[in-house]
């Protein structure tokens, strides 16, 4: 079977859940949301083992001139569809909180909508030219929208909603504006003919210049860079927990792929724009660590904090975009970021998502004393902070490493010492949840029972976080990646 | 698959079943013994080689490309920091007292600790081997301020500010590896973090002396923090005096020795003309006298037993960075030989002091006397402690120092009195005042009347092990200095030109 | 004669006219409006850029297929924000951005 028909039937299925709410079977949508949960994942362990047909010529006609199932995109189809599972559990899991926020206790909108857009992060990772790109972003950012303010009864969840339609309808509009500017620059929509295009030193480079900024500018934004960042920590705070998730991986993800796209033409061979990019990058990298791990510093809301740790981690990727280590791509070094940082974000979401349910809050004073009310998710909330944190060792580190080391090899000093500072300002501010979660509290609180969907979520969590941080090598073929096509094939 | 595989896992397994409620007796110190036997095995099979080959290897692939491997191996100064490692460990996990609420989290911290700084020590890996002091660095942090003795805002303000100091001292660290590795690392070349391959590349491409002492210069900086050196040192007393005593013993023993091994690794072999510049030099020497004469100074001021330990340990380092300031064969051997006593002689004062603070609840000098007529044995092992640390010959420590104050003297090249001997002749005064500080809190500890009423007894025989194991090796090491030379040191035919010190130790 | 530069210009000068209101306005419906602007900024320099770019005697028709797509596209998102925005109002009584301030930290 064809990875574009298993990404159709994914989206249909979102549809047929979206329809299940007509019939009011709260069973059958109980049944389907499992299903579909399975769905996603069995799809994504399928393209990991090679059982499915990745090769333009399984794609029908009609759409092979427009995606390309190459390594990148596959990578990037199963963390889209990887982390809409995660979602769909945590969705599970919080779901009897998150059902007294909705008009009339309805949910079936935040199973479906996921389903339709892992789809659509899948066919945004193939794409080849920047119509089909945005058409794909627009339907996760809009889907974005819909589900941050879906619990409508939370005012707080509202105010999170209209932030992010705001701010994300004005990096729409960057995003079109530099598309257009492309096409003036370049004659052409295709990645391919961008490429090729910015290569010839006839180019006029103003206009190119302009067009790459508008465009960084704008995938800045959905990726959480500064100084685009001001919407996340507003509507993380603000959202249901699992969509914050949601927004931490997925929205990074569809922003990244695309950025990863663009840039290999950008900084490809020959551009002439690439010095200029590159140091565009750094700068936005280097903003974009310390802005979000300054603020960080001072929150006692955990939830705000993932936020702002995720304004850190986005400039770290972005710093790893614009590297040139030997043996390591940009792309690569980007995508292999993003595969461990998902875990981990997860897991801690996870435990937050565990407390809510339980009407335990985020804030830091109702952490204390976590560990005697329930030894495991203190452990969990320990291990996915210390590797947020890049504790040696753990899954966190290697990418900050290979980070740092390519802006050493690279030479870009000053970004390497604000990096530095950023990891360093890292450490504190995600160890206080867990210093928090280890003191004992004033007065007794009652224990707090993991269900058992729960316990094997973050059990799972945390092998994959422990065991890849002393065994990365799964990931190694990450590393090497390239938007460019016929390079090597994925994890194997 | 090397043992030393084994050795490492042994801790963390330890870690993880008492955190899943294994029993404290048999999942603890058993364990903790079995890893000294395991290295003791280790060095037996070992048998008696060139301290520079590199025994018992095994790697594990991490990463193929950027290579990235856990790669193992010891030689004799690994070998050494290992065994001190294991020893410490296991009379840590002694001497906790299980009936304590908290004990089983100082347990799986000891373990923690004792599993990093084995792996910082056997690792073949530059990278690693920081990698994996940071690990046993966290949770010593988080036990201070989770576990710490005294007022809960205390410990905390306590456990942040070494947090801050330690943290902030990895990165440079961290920034100053990076740095010597990608320096060394051929042009376009894939970076290489191995070990034997650096110090290869550092003898076939040596670095221009100027790099080599700017790059010293920010490990020193790194390095020395974690070691406490002079300024970067005013985290360290209180956090000894805060923590458990079983992590203090740990941290001031073992870990902090991860510093100076680290500069040890690094300094000779890779940059060797580091020191040779003079204001580096001069820098160092101003920052160890800061050590060892200022911090001294405000030992003797000290009117409790845990403070003043806990200051003298910081001063001490003054004559490890001392050793390392002069360079040369001898005062080196003298380093490793001198981190491996005071490791020994302040985890056996830290476990006395903690002992005694347990029984009488107060460590004060003014309000303690005469506690020697009711302990003899604790009497006994902290006089067999205390003069260690003092350097009384006859004991671990005194061979250590004298090396590195003969190293300083036989400095090939020097012919008049440059910085490190006129730094050595002040550090001289070190000595005095560590037996001003030491002898006085011997006799207002255990001689004299009892102000207070307050006594002490005997710990029983089976708890003595842990403090009857350090005691000895401290005598042991002290009267045949040559059995931890041996891993050190070439044996003395293989040796040049420093045949006229070498039968001393030998 | 009538440009691609006078097109260009003309099509800045919205978009900046719209991001100005983006930044500058309170009332969330303004605000939409302007950010409608910028899209239509974007349309503008998408077609003139489409029409100008001939090749072999034909316009090149590409951007102006993405035009549609921005269109359509704008549709949703208005349909979907106007959405959003009127739940606040009902929520609140007021559409003014200032008013939406209980998120920070």
């Amino acid at each position: 079977m064809s990875v574009f028909y298993s990404l159709t039937l994914i989206a249909l299925a979102g549809l047929a859940l979206l329809l299940l709410e007509a019939f009011d079977s709260k069973r059958a949508l109980r049944y389907a949301r499992d299903a579909s949960l399975g769905l996603c994942l069995f799809v994504a362990l399928r393209l990991l083992t090679g059982n499915l047909n990745c090769s333009s010529e399984a794609l029908p006609s009609w759409v092979s001139p427009w995606l390309s199932f190459d390594p990148l995109a596959q990578t990037f189809v199963v963390l889209g569809l990887v982390s809409t599972a995660l979602v769909l559990a945590l969705l599970r899991i919080g779901e009897s909180y998150i059902r007294q926020y909705t008009l009339g206790g309805s949910m079936s909108e935040f199973y479906a909508i996921p389903m339709i857009m892992a789809a659509a992060i899948g066919f945004m990772a193939a794409a080849r030219d920047l119509v089909t790109v945005f058409v794909a972003l627009e339907l996760v950012t809009v889907s974005f929208y819909v589900l941050v303010s879906m619990a409508r009864k939370s005012a707080l969840c509202l105010e999170a909603g209209v932030k992010y339609l705001i701010l994300g309808a004005m990096s729409t509009g960057v995003l079109v504006f530099g598309m257009a500017w492309i096409y003036g620059v370049c004659g052409t929509l295709e990645f391919s003919g961008i490429a090729s295009a910015l290569a010839d030193p006839q180019i006029a480079k103003a206009p190119a210049l302009l067009a790459c900024g508008l465009m960084i500018a704008a995938l800045g934004f959905k990726v959480a860079a500064a100084p685009f960042h001001v919407w996340v920590p507003d509507v993380y705070q603000g959202a249901p927990l699992p969509i914050s998730a949601f927004l931490s991986v997925g929205s990074k993800a569809a922003g990244f792929v695309v950025l990863c796209r663009l840039l290999e033409g950008f900084l490809g061979a020959g551009s002439v724009v690439a010095a200029e990019v590159r140091q565009l990058l750094v700068i936005l990298g280097g903003l974009t660590v310390l802005l979000g791990a300054l603020p960080a510093l001072h929150q006692s809301s955990v939830k705000r904090l993932l936020g702002f740790s995720s304004v850190s981690h986005a400039g770290f990727m972005i710093l790893g975009l614009s590297s040139v280590a030997p043996g390591v791509t940009g792309t690569g070094l980007a995508s292999f970021y993003l595969a461990t940082y998902l875990p981990m974000t997860v897991l801690a979401f996870t435990v937050l998502t565990v407390m809510r349910a339980h009407e335990v809050g985020d804030d830091l004073s109702e952490i204390r004393g976590l560990s005697k009310r329930s030894p495991m998710l203190a452990f969990c909330l320990t291990v996915s902070m210390a590797c947020l944190a890049g504790l040696p060792l753990s899954v966190g580190f290697l990418g900050k490493w290979l980070v740092l080391l390519g802006l050493a090899q690279a030479g870009q000093l000053a970004a390497l010492v604000i990096a530095l500072i950023a990891a360093a300002c890292g450490f504190y501010y995600y160890f206080r949840p867990i210093v928090a979660a280890y003191s004992s509290s004033e007065e007794p609180r009652k224990a707090i029972e993991v269900s058992i969907p729960a316990a094997v979520l973050l059990v799972l969590l945390c092998a994959v976080v422990l065991v890849l941080g002393l065994y990365p090598a799964p990931l190694n073929g990450l590393l090497q990646l390239t938007g460019a096509p016929a390079a090597a094939a994925l994890l194997r | 698959m090397s043992p030393l595989f084994i050795a490492l896992l042994l801790p963390v397994v330890a870690a993880v079943a008492l955190s899943r409620g294994a029993p404290l007796k048999l999942a603890s110190t058993p364990v903790a013994l079995a890893n000294v036997l395991l290295i003791l095995g280790v060095m037996l099979s070992r048998g008696f080689v060139s301290p520079e080959v590199v025994s018992h290897v095994g790697s594990i692939a991490m990463l193929q490309s950027p290579a990235l491997n856990l790669s193992v191996g010891v030689d004799g100064l690994s070998l050494l920091m290992a065994l001190l490692t294991v020893v410490v460990s296991v009379c840590a996990c002694w001497q906790i007292d299980n009936k304590r609420e908290g004990a089983r989290a100082e347990h799986i911290v000891a373990h923690l600790i004792s599993a990093g700084a084995l792996g910082a020590f056997v690792c073949r890996d530059l990278l690693m081997l920081y990698a994996f002091h940071e690990l046993a660095l966290i949770p010593t942090l988080l036990i201070i301020a989770l576990q710490g003795r005294g007022e809960s805002a205390n410990r905390l303000r306590v456990a942040w500010k070494a947090t801050v100091y330690l943290g902030v001292g990895s990165l440079i660290l961290l920034a100053g590896l990076c740095w010597l590795m990608v320096s060394l690392t051929p042009e376009g070349a894939a970076l290489v973090t191995d070990l034997d391959s650096l110090l290869k590349l550092a003898k076939e491409h040596p670095l221009p002396a100027l790099k080599q002492a700017q790059i010293g210069l920010v490990l020193l900086v790194g390095f020395g923090t974690l070691v406490s050196l002079f300024p970067f040192h005013t985290w360290a007393a209180p956090a000894y005096a805060t923590a458990p005593v079983s992590t203090a013993m740990l941290h001031s023993g073992v870990l902090k020795k991860f510093g100076i091994y680290g500069l040890l690794r690094v300094l000779p072999g890779m940059l060797p003309l580091a020191l040779s510049q003079a204001w580096l030099q001069e820098a160092l020497c101003w920052a160890l006298l800061g050590n060892i004469l200022w911090v001294g100074w405000v030992c003797i001021h000290q009117r409790n037993l845990d403070e003043m330990l806990a200051h003298s340990s910081v001063m001490h380092m003054g004559y490890l960075f001392l050793g390392l300031a002069a360079g040369g064969a001898v005062a080196l051997e003298g380093v490793a030989l001198l981190a491996f006593a005071h490791g020994i002689s302040i985890a056996l004062l830290f476990a006395l002091a903690g002992r005694m603070r347990a029984q009488l609840g107060t460590l004060e000098f003014r309000r303690l006397g005469g506690l020697g007529s009711h302990s003899p044995a604790l009497y006994v092992l902290f006089c067999f402690g205390m003069f260690a640390s003092i350097g009384l010959p006859g004991l671990a420590n005194f061979a250590g120092e004298l090396m590195i104050f003969v190293g300083c003297f036989g400095h090939p090249g020097a012919t008049a009195l440059g910085m490190v001997q006129w730094t050595a002749i002040a550090a001289l005064w070190g000595v005095v005042m560590s037996a001003v500080y030491g002898l006085r809190a011997l006799r207002a500890l255990f001689q004299g009347t009892s102000g207070s009423g307050l006594f002490l007894s005997d710990p029983p025989l089976a708890q003595r092990g842990g403090l009857v194991l350090l005691a000895s090796l401290l005598l042991v090491a002290g009267t045949c200095p040559w059995l931890p030379l041996r891993l050190i040191a070439p044996a003395p035919k293989d040796k040049p030109a420093a045949g006229a010190v070498a039968p001393k130790a030998h | 004669m009538i440009t691609l530069q006078h097109y260009l210009w003309v099509s800045a000068a919205l978009f900046c006219i719209g991001l100005a209101g983006v930044v500058a306005r309170r009332n969330a419906l303004v605000v939409y409006m302007c950010l409608e602007m910028m899209l239509s900024a974007a349309n503008l320099t998408l077609v003139a850029f489409s029409r100008f770019g001939v090749r072999d005697g034909l316009p090149d028709v590409n951007a102006q297929a993405l035009v549609f797509f921005t269109i359509t596209v704008a549709a949703a998102e208005v349909a979907v924000g106007l959405a959003i925005i009127l739940a606040l109002f009902r929520a609140k009584q007021r559409i003014e951005t200032d008013s939406v301030n209980a998120l920070q930290g």
